[in-house]
């Protein structure tokens, strides 16, 4: 058996290798992003950049509605969110407290949503969007998603936990549901929400499929669609420099906030892979 | 009246969320079967019942197989190999020892980004004779090829993007699934004389084998409805060599207006994906009993 100093070597060495790895793309992507032009056709990769330049940012800002992407993604984020707080309260709560006829059928009906992929429904949420007169609306790319199972689901477990004798209690004191579920539970459940938004926002922030197929123009497209879209154009897949500069200025905000509130982040990953 | 709305509330309660799940989730379900038996495309405006032909059009096309079988290719590509590191990053992670909150956010951040920001990245690494793979790779004895252009090669190339992507997801998963493990196994593993081989395959891998299954599952569903990756940095080419389900009932329904046919196809994929989060609920319940 290897003694313990050696051992510990041998786990760093195999997490900086593999760290590296993961990293390494990134920072390639980060130096070009600073780049001129042409510097980039070179046979052997030069990792630091001759003539460091911001001109590849302001390009793209140049290029492309970017301010207007960037809006519409927090809309569809932030707007998203708070819809989603609304239902998703309201259901966990009417799940968790009340007693009612058919709630274990609506409970499983729910789940639905969480056992079906969300890719398989897409053609006919098309058509409905376009029927509804919703298409290139940023509230068709959040049409899909205003009911959420997982957020209910997270919340209800939390909801259930609350016991019994302190709604009794507030009852006595003339609090009703509503005011309860306002001032006690919703307040008890505020580690649920944070990590419910936190998926919510990233998922949405980072969804691409669904935003492609239901809009049509700049006046409703998010950052992942607009850098997609000028991957594709003719100028926009040949000028690699410019290409990382949006990649760095999409991921630039949420990347930040991760390595800022890392665990938090982590720890609401986890509950949303187990939650489904 | 007190009555009514004490009956009538948790009804209430449930209303807006059931509104939109009856709109977006319930509805498409059902409607996506109704239309897979029906003609609807751009010689057909007005639909025409037409009972299986649509499967039976599937069935008999060869390229219908060539995506199935591209998608268990990159099923068996990314989820063995994912698994793997995953447990392997987990157990090196779970490991006391220091600076781990750096390697776990160094390798957990491909799991924040959009797939279309790894997309491009990876199409700059991959890109022919500027590319960094192709330089260092002769290093690794990778050959120096047009990886996404390559017929072989390209579903790989997808492969690596997807590996890249998830292992840090699925290793925190595992993560959690290792920390619950009682230490009191290993104590009692260790008095009996067994090394950290006979530690690993006795006690850790049979304690998170539920974990494995689970996961498995999840990211084989992953896989079957991979399609920005598939979108942005091939197309499903050359020929159709990395077109996968999904990208191929986007062709159907968004490039030829052929409803009827990707909705079929749509109804195939929902079935094979809804055997799979049974399977994977199955085992989420019995990991309860487990833990």
């Amino acid at each position: 058996m290897p003694s313990r100093p050696l051992w510990r070597l041998v786990v760093h060495a195999l997490l900086v290798m593999a760290s590296l790895v993961m990293v390494v793309p990134f920072v390639w992507i980060v130096l070009t992003a600073f780049k001129e032009r042409n510097e980039v056709f070179s046979q052997i990769p030069q990792w630091l950049p001759a003539h460091p330049t911001f001109n590849n940012f302001l390009g793209v800002l140049d290029a492309m509605p970017f301010w207007q992407y960037y809006w519409n993604t927090l809309v569809v984020a932030f707007g998203l969110l708070a819809v989603q707080l609304v239902t998703i309260t309201l259901a966990a709560y009417a799940f968790a407290r009340m007693e009612f006829r058919g709630r274990d059928l609506f409970f499983i009906l729910l789940l639905v949503q969480l056992m079906i992929a969300p890719q398989s429904t897409v053609v006919q949420n098309y058509i409905t969007v376009t029927r509804v007169g919703l298409l290139d609306t940023k509230l068709a790319i959040m049409a899909p998603y205003l009911a959420s199972a997982f957020g209910t689901f997270l919340l209800r477990q939390t909801f259930k936990g609350i016991p019994k004798e302190l709604e009794e209690a507030a009852a006595l004191d003339g609090c009703g549901a509503l005011r309860f579920l306002l001032h006690v539970a919703i307040p008890l459940a505020l580690p649920g929400y944070l990590a419910f938004g936190l998926v919510s926002i990233t998922y949405h922030w980072n969804e691409f499929f669904w935003p492609l197929i239901v809009t049509e123009t700049a006046k409703s497209r998010t950052l992942t669609l607009g850098l997609g879209v000028f991957a594709q154009t003719a100028e926009g897949s040949a000028d690699w420099t410019m290409l990382m500069a949006m990649t760095l200025m999409v991921i630039a905000v949420p990347l930040i906030m991760f390595l800022v509130f890392q665990r938090r982040f982590i720890n609401s990953f986890m509950q949303s892979g187990l939650g489904g | 009246m007190r009555r009514t709305l004490a009956v009538a509330r948790p009804y209430l309660y449930i209303l807006p969320t059931f509104f939109f799940l009856v709109i977006f989730t319930h509805w498409p379900i059902l409607r996506t079967f109704y239309v897979s038996f029906f003609k609807w495309n751009m010689a057909t405006p007005k639909m025409e019942f037409v009972g299986l032909a649509n499967y039976a059009q599937a069935w008999s096309a060869p390229l219908f197989w060539e995506v199935l079988w591209n998608n268990l290719v990159f099923a068996a590509g990314t989820v063995p190999l994912t698994l793997a590191l995953a447990l392997a990053l987990a157990l090196l992670i779970n490991q006391k020892i220091r600076g781990l909150a750096i390697y776990r956010a160094l390798l957990f951040y491909p799991t924040m980004i959009p797939m279309a920001a790894a997309a491009m990245i990876w199409l700059w690494i991959l890109t022919p004779n500027y590319g960094l793979l192709n330089y260092y790779g002769k290093w690794l004895g990778l050959p120096d090829v047009h990886w996404l252009g390559h017929n072989k090669l390209a579903i790989w190339a997808l492969v690596l993007v997807g590996v890249w992507k998830r292992v840090g997801y699925y290793m925190v998963i595992y993560l959690a699934g290792l920390q619950v493990i009682p230490e009191y196994l290993y104590e009692a593993a260790r008095i009996e004389g067994a090394g950290p081989w006979q530690r690993f395959w006795r006690v850790t891998f049979p304690l998170v084998s539920p974990t494995t299954f689970f996961v498995g599952i999840m990211a084989v569903i992953d896989a079957f409805q991979a399609i920005d990756q598939v979108y942005l940095m091939t197309r499903g080419g050359p020929g159709n060599a990395t077109n996968l389900f999904i990208f191929y009932i986007y062709q159907n329904a968004f490039r030829f207006f052929d409803f009827g046919y990707a909705s079929a196809v749509s109804a195939v994929l929902f079935l094979i994906l809804l055997t799979l989060t049974l399977l994977a609920f199955r085992t989420l319940h019995r990991k309860v009993h487990y833990a």
